[in-house]
């Protein structure tokens, strides 16, 4: 690939929502096979992509230059690059206003915002005509950046389109501005611009026979390569040396943004002592006797972990929401994986003993990823809209927001949206939606196209069939994540853009839980459960009725009761949580549990995960006692006896992976991951031969391995970790 | 006391009013349409005709949902009726024939109804919005032996057209109204004076009541009309309004409701008949004129324009000759329809001679009279609509037509043809297209190009090699994937090539020269400039 100095410094993802129509994976792979050095992305008015678009970029090597299109409200667009990280927060700010004033998915923005957010941005004002509207914007653009504004010059193959190119340029240097060459793209690759045409008809609500001139009219929308731009302004070289510059200038990445985790501790105390402080009292409270050996250790344990990663303030975050919510007698239980922790336990973020249930503490925290963990916390539905106005006054609307969802399109939307831009009638749509059933990725095929009775030779029944399946998976629009709180100690609008949501006193970012993630932001889910109201109207009665006080936490409540076991057995579950449904009801008299471990396991093994591996046959015959619980090893005892020798939680997956085959805890919980994630269908099997050939070098007989890794794989996305079952 | 009725009875025969002086008498033929669009005309079939045809209904759409609008017997009887949703329908009569309600059909074919009425059976006759018809037979019950041999009558017209019709003779247009539609017969005859009775059993929307008028009553717990009548008046019309108790008075008789009759419509037609018959040129000419000139006058004094002409010509042999005309703006001009008459007159063959001529108004539209100017119209701009009529009469209609843009980049599909009067969107004049395009776009040879994006240096076009001076492009013009699948990701890049004589040309190459679905790299030529 010719090392060529020219950055693509507008591409447009399919986060510019039904305008772009590629993703940033496929943006990035097609670069780094052009050979390009860097792209900008510009999005319409967000950044939502771009740590999409960063994690694509640390995957094929292709520097990503972070940037937002903004249109103003006069009809001017500018690109904007910050060029480093406080540009980036005025960056952000800036698009904050915009997005406040405008409302929940709109932004506005006039020249005379920019002036105060303009330090350290690189503006390049995209033209239409050289003629005085933009002399007028070039004066404007001139006289807030100075020589940080540029001209930007694209072609775009109509007729006069070397000559207007030329006026532009002389317009530009007649104000001082440089120009600099730009692609415009829309999409990666020229097999895109059939389904762009059908989103931008899709835009319009109107079929794409009605489009007429709503359609992009300028050609060559693809990604470029940096020899074919240097040969199509071969006549303006120092348009292709300014977006060498423009790139070079713009230093910022987004690694660069620093998270900081909201303040608790007061002065002359760090967040690590106020937590010790905090664990030791309340241990003391649980434990009026003294604190036992196993507790003390544990909690020791988990202090040192946390402390090395300064995990500290996360948790003390979380409990000071909780302490409020008990404050004002609210119920509220901590889920998840959370429960693994004796910390959590301790202060009452969860009611789950971990030590007498045996719960694993690096499935909640590991020393080998950086990640924050993710504490999600149910409150009383009935309430919880107290907790989030708390935290919103407690920590101020410019700190804490929302996450945002991405409403992606799914197969059936796909196919309607689709279906009605190339003007299907609406019931031919309908029956072949009605085809697809439930998250199908693959959308509709051709033979139950043709089950229907439809002509599969119909060219525009195939373009709508085949341009649906393309669309799968963009995104419609941002939405509001139900209860997933970000929390900063500084101005989170400095760090991503805020806006409003449709729900009034409602704030998103723009940035959904992924993102989040990667970004190393934390994150608080405030969930509702409808239960928690159940239990407190009854205890509610319980103390009217017969003057006993408890609550979740009471000693009485701990142990099991062997009346409600009966009852159980009996499978008389309806309106018993969690183990209420048909399935669950026909597994109970199966399985008669006894002991609260036994429901644990009832609530894991009902799920499609253990039942495609086919773990639940073999299970129950072992414990009914037809068959034996047999060990390959004595190692693999310690694991799965709770079990019966069937894996069938997340964590003993991991565990015979790291005992039996050899993997490390941090490739164990990479499979952890690649099971818990459905997004990648492929990834489990990346770790067949890893799996089967460490066992077998251990001694395991090969059938045994692999049918072990396909009890694994079975898991897929519906296993159980052990502390979500608890 | 004795009441009116008694009294009128009381008196001998020749001394009683006459039935015209004792009220108006309205009727109200009742035509619910079961489910017969109408274009559909069944033919009474004596026998059971519901197991020859599926349970048919018609639907409409209410608010994204579709609801049965009307539903024939066999559906009543299945349990269907208007109001429920269609999908419960078909759940319930899974082989439902379904039909779109057309309430525009409905409504034209009552009009043609009401203008039959008023043709056959009553001189006023109005449209009882959504399915029946109103008229007043007062003095006219006579002509056909009595009230009750007319609605017999009447039905068996509808039976004829395939109709279903329930039939009420009454005082008032309320109770007529009402008595149709609620009555427990199918010709209900209500005597005068015996309105109040006949109706106090009907449910209250009887009274053509509108929902919130229903509503409002039904919240109060009234039912039925005799209930209606029984309360103090006052109460009622600040509970319900007073639009409510307008009904009711206008049921029982105590305020008047006037009908508005359907005014049927006659073409403006003017006739000559001539003593002896006539055949020479000239003689047919002047009495062109003459009956052109009547005609302006009789559109003048109705306001009308003509659109189509038609003139009949008798011939002695009773053969008629006939020569039809249009225009496409309403005229009453005469030397403007004498023109187009004459253009057509050597269409006419006297034969034996012709007895008589008659111009009739085909088509005309209301015309109303035009201003004169300052300069009584001298300086005017001149009047397209005559100079297309004459072209449109010698030449046929497909002969003339005005071009207008069409929103495409195709430069074939760029230009759409619009009737000469119509208004025409203009092309953008930022991007010049050649003054002539070829039909086909032709091909050349020998040219010399570089790729992927340079215009040709030389090209070679029928026998005469050009050589380039200058160019301008490529225009990259993609094609509309959706017409044909040919053109899914074709490309033809347009140049604007110069040769040294100072020709201009538009060539263009089919493909990008960079991807190879997009062409197959030919080269051809598409206009001309200047």
């Amino acid at each position: 690939m010719s090392a060529s100095g020219y950055v693509e410094l507008q591409v447009a993802t399919h986060f510019s929502f039904l305008r772009g129509v590629s993703s940033c994976e496929e943006l990035f792979g097609q670069a780094a096979a052009l050979g390009l050095s860097a792209l900008g992305i510009v999005d319409r008015n967000s950044v939502a992509g771009l740590v999409r678009a960063w994690e694509a970029s640390k995957e094929t090597g292709v520097r990503l230059i972070p940037g937002t299109r903004v249109d103003l409200a006069c009809g001017t667009s500018l690109l904007l690059y910050p060029t480093d990280r406080l540009a980036w927060t005025r960056l952000c700010r800036l698009l904050t206003l915009g997005k406040g004033r405008a409302g929940k998915g709109r932004c506005e923005l006039h020249w005379d915002d920019l002036p105060p957010w303009s330090k350290g941005l690189i503006a390049i004002l995209l033209p239409d005509l050289p003629d005085e509207t933009n002399a007028a914007a070039l004066q404007r653009l001139v006289s807030i950046f100075g020589p940080q504004g540029y001209l930007g010059l694209s072609l775009r193959r109509r007729p006069d389109d070397a000559l207007r190119i030329y006026e532009l340029d002389a317009q530009g240097r007649d104000f001082g501005v440089r120009c600099v060459a730009l692609g415009d793209v829309l999409y990666h690759s020229v097999e895109r611009e059939l389904l762009q045409d059908v989103v931008t008809a899709i835009r319009h609500r109107t079929t794409i026979d009605a489009l007429g001139f709503k359609r992009e009219r300028y050609a060559d929308r693809h990604l470029k390569s940096g020899s074919e731009m240097e040969r199509r302004f071969s006549l303006y070289p120092d348009a292709i040396a300014a977006s060498r510059d423009i790139a070079g200038a713009c230093a910022f990445d987004l690694g660069q943004l620093q998270y900081q985790y909201p303040q608790e501790a007061t002065a002359g105390e760090t967040p690590q002592l106020l937590l010790e402080r905090l664990t030791a009292s309340a241990a003391a409270r649980m434990f009026p006797q003294g604190v036992p050996k196993a507790y003390r250790d544990q909690l020791a344990h988990e202090l040192r972990l946390i402390d090395q990663l300064s995990y500290a303030p996360y948790f003390l975050t979380v409990n000071s929401i909780v302490a409020e919510a008990r404050r004002r007698k609210i119920l509220c239980q901590g889920r998840g994986s959370a429960a693994n922790s004796c910390v959590c336990f301790v202060l009452g973020i969860t009611s789950i003993d971990p030590i007498k249930h045996e719960l694993l503490f690096e499935r909640f925290v590991s020393g080998e990823r950086k990640e924050p963990p993710d504490i999600d916390v149910d409150f009383e539905h009935e309430r919880r809209e107290e907790i989030i106005q708390w935290i919103y006054e407690t920590y101020g609307r410019t700190r804490s927001a929302l996450t945002a969802v991405v409403t992606r399109y799914r197969a059936r939307g796909a196919l309607r949206d689709v279906g009605k831009a190339l003007g299907l009638p609406a019931d031919m749509t309908g029956a072949l939606s009605g085809l697809i059933w439930g998250w199908s990725v693959e959308g509709v095929s051709d033979e139950q196209a043709r089950e229907l009775n439809l002509d599969t030779s119909d060219p525009r029944l195939s373009m709508t069939l085949s341009l649906a399946r393309e669309l799968i998976g963009a995104p419609r629009h941002l939405s509001q994540h139900p209860g997933g709180f970000v929390l900063t100690s500084d101005r989170l609008d400095e760090l991503v853009p805020i806006e409003p949501a449709a729900m009034d006193d409602r704030q998103v970012i723009e940035w959904d839980k992924d993102d989040i993630d990667a970004m190393k932001f934390m994150k608080v889910d405030i969930l509702g459960l409808g239960m928690l109201g159940c239990m407190r109207r009854a205890f509610a009665l319980l103390e009217e009725h017969r003057g006993v006080a408890m609550t979740m936490a009471s000693p009485t409540l701990q142990h099991d009761d062997p009346a409600v076991y009966a009852m159980i057995q009996r499978a008389d579950t309806l309106g018993v949580f969690q183990i209420e449904s048909r399935a669950q009801m026909s597994m109970l008299p199966r399985i008669k549990p006894v002991k609260f471990y036994d429901l644990v396991i009832e609530v894991a093994i009902v799920r499609p995960g253990p039942i495609q591996g086919d773990m639940v046959h073999p299970y129950l015959r072992r414990r009914e006692g037809t068959e034996k619980a047999e060990y390959p090893r004595p190692e693999l005892r310690g694991v799965l006896e709770k079990t019966l020798g069937v894996p069938l939680f997340q964590e003993q997956a991991m565990r015979v992976a790291i005992v039996g085959a050899g993997f490390t805890p941090a490739e164990a919980d990479q499979l952890r991951r690649a099971m818990a994630t459905f997004k990648f269908t492929g990834g489990v099997s990346h770790f067949y031969d890893k799996l089967v050939e460490g066992m077998v070098k251990r001694g395991y007989p090969r059938d045994f391995a692999e049918r072990t890794f396909k009890q694994i794989e079975g898991f897929g996305s519906y296993g159980f970790p052990e502390s979500h079952a608890v | 006391m004795q009441t009116r009725a008694q009294q009128i009875e009381s008196l001998p025969v020749h001394q009683r009013p006459a039935a015209r002086e004792l009220g108006r008498r309205s009727e109200a033929a009742d035509n619910p349409f079961r489910a017969m669009s109408s274009t559909i005309k069944a033919k009474p079939v004596a026998g059971r005709v519901e197991q020859l045809f599926p349970p048919m209904v018609t639907t409409m759409a209410q608010k994204q949902r579709m609801i049965l609008a009307a539903v024939d017997d066999a559906a009543a009887a299945a349990g269907l009726h208007p109001g429920m949703a269609l999908t419960h329908a078909r759940a319930l009569v899974p082989e439902l024939d379904v039909r779109d309600a057309d309430p525009h059909g409905d409504r034209a074919l009552l009009h043609r109804l009401a203008l039959f009425a008023v043709r056959r059976w009553t001189p006023t006759a109005q449209v009882d919005e959504p399915d029946g018809l109103l008229m007043d037979i007062s003095g006219v019950a006579h002509l056909f032996d009595g009230e009750q041999k007319l609605a017999r009558h009447i039905l068996r017209f509808c039976h004829r057209a395939g109709l279903y019709g329930r039939i009420a003779i009454a005082d008032t247009v309320g109770a007529a109204h009402a008595l149709a539609r609620f009555g427990k017969e199918r010709i209900s005859i209500c005597r005068t004076h015996e309105e109040l009775t006949a109706l106090g059993s009907m449910p209250i929307a009887a009274l053509r009541l509108d929902e919130r008028q229903r509503d409002a009553a039904q919240r109060l717990g009234i039912e039925r009309i005799g209930e209606l009548v029984a309360m103090p008046r006052a109460p009622l019309s600040r509970r319900l309004g007073g639009s409510l108790l307008r009904r009711l008075d206008q049921a029982t008789g105590r305020l008047a409701e006037p009908l508005v009759p359907v005014v049927p419509f006659e073409m403006p037609d003017v006739e000559r008949r001539f003593a002896e018959p006539i055949g020479a040129a000239e003689t047919i000419a002047r009495v062109l004129a003459d009956l052109t000139r009547d005609l302006a006058k009789l559109l003048l004094s109705r306001g009308l324009g003509v659109r189509m002409l038609r003139l009949v010509c008798e011939r002695v042999d009773s053969a008629e000759q006939e020569v039809v005309v249009g225009t496409a703006r309403g005229t009453r001009d005469v030397a403007h329809m004498l023109r187009l008459l004459t253009m057509k007159i050597e269409t006419i063959d006297p034969g034996f001679g012709i007895d008589s001529m008659r111009l009739i108004a085909l088509r005309s539209e209301p015309l109303d009279p035009i201003a004169l100017t300052a300069d009584f119209g001298e300086n005017a701009p001149a009047d397209l609509a005559s100079l297309v009529d004459q072209i449109v009469t010698r030449l046929g209609q497909a002969a003339i037509y005005r071009p207008t843009a069409r929103q495409s980049d195709v430069p074939e599909r760029s230009i759409g043809r619009v009737f000469p009067l119509e208004a025409a969107d203009c092309w953008s004049t930022l991007w010049p297209r050649p003054a002539r395009m070829l039909r086909r776009p032709e091909r050349i040879e020998n040219v010399l190009a570089g790729l992927p994006d340079h215009p040709p240096k030389r090209f070679r076009w029928r026998g005469v090699t050009h050589t380039i001076a200058c160019a301008d492009g490529p225009e990259r013009i993609r094609g509309e994937w959706w017409r044909r699948p040919g053109e899914s990701y074709a490309v033809r890049d347009y140049f604007r090539v110069e040769n040294e004589h100072g020709e201009r040309f538009w060539v263009f190459r089919r493909g990008d020269g960079e991807h190879a679905c997009s062409g197959d790299l030919s080269w051809h030529i598409h206009g001309i400039f200047g």
